[in-house]
């Protein structure tokens, strides 16, 4: 049981994570655009 | 919030429902437990790391063809999105293979080949982190794309190939229940829209990053002149 928990938290973290970085990133290079 | 930001609630509501198949409707594996559930996703990351490499044979090519800017980007975008479902995929997998097979890490056909897999997309990352922007770091990535697609048909006809502790696809075989089947096939369309959003964002990234270093590029132009000679 522990295996499956490993394993899934670590890609909900992965994806979660990298989605949650790269939607940061596009904002901030939004905002640069403008201001 | 932006229509990517949309697209990525979404995704991730379908991700969510994925999860609630994976874990509430899909049966119990009579001989391995629970942590066959790891199936679902170890597959479905996989196959949309196959696709995320796909987008970068389809941009090189394109980028080869026309020199088109948009196809380099998609290119750029779906290797990075690949290298993280791969790296998914492989972690997953270590972490099925532990409790059935005993050890985390084989050197079979098929592990070996998508670690390859993994090397040769990051190598690609790491030459257009590397290489000053321009057509020949395009050019040379384009072709670092294209043949390192041959590692993708090796790594999923690895296990027809070579006799390999990693199982033959069951969904091929059609030995999986309807229930595990119906959850499959919805974990797979659910990752696949997932690893879309992200290219798109990846995307929109690198169009951004794009324009402001064409921005600046005429400035360092006029920076790096020779002062004109006082008349």
């Amino acid at each position: 049981m522990s295996y499956l928990m490993v394993a899934y938290g670590f890609a909900a973290v992965a994806l979660a994570g990298y989605l949650v970085w790269s939607l940061r990133h596009l904002r901030q290079l939004k905002s640069k655009r403008e201001g | 919030m932006s229509r990517l930001e949309l697209a990525a609630a979404g995704a991730v509501a379908l991700m969510l429902a994925a999860a609630g198949a994976i874990f509430l409707y899909a049966p119990t594996d009579a001989l391995q437990g629970p942590v066959q559930r790891i199936f679902y996703f170890h597959a479905a990351a996989g196959l949309a790391a196959f696709g995320c490499f796909a987008v970068v044979l389809v941009g090189g090519f394109v980028y080869l063809w026309r020199e088109s800017d948009a196809a380099d980007r998609l290119a750029r975008a779906g290797a990075l999105v690949g290298v993280v479902f791969t790296t998914v995929t492989l972690v997953m997998g270590m972490m099925w293979a532990k409790p059935i097979w005993g050890a985390y890490w084989t050197w079979d056909a098929r592990l070996t080949s998508t670690l390859v897999l993994l090397m040769i997309y990051a190598g690609y990352l790491l030459v257009r982190r590397l290489a000053e922007p321009g057509r020949q770091a395009a050019r040379f990535a384009a072709v670092v794309g294209i043949f390192g697609f041959i590692d993708v048909p090796i790594t999923y006809f690895s296990v027809t190939w070579w006799r390999t502790q990693h199982p033959s696809s069951i969904v091929v075989s059609d030995a999986l229940p309807p229930e595990m089947l119906a959850t499959f096939l919805f974990t797979m369309a659910c990752t696949l829209v997932l690893a879309a959003v992200m290219i798109a964002v990846r995307y929109r990234i690198e169009t951004l990053t794009d324009l402001a270093q064409s921005a600046h590029e005429p400035a360092r132009i006029i920076s790096s002149r020779e002062p004109e000679p006082a008349r």
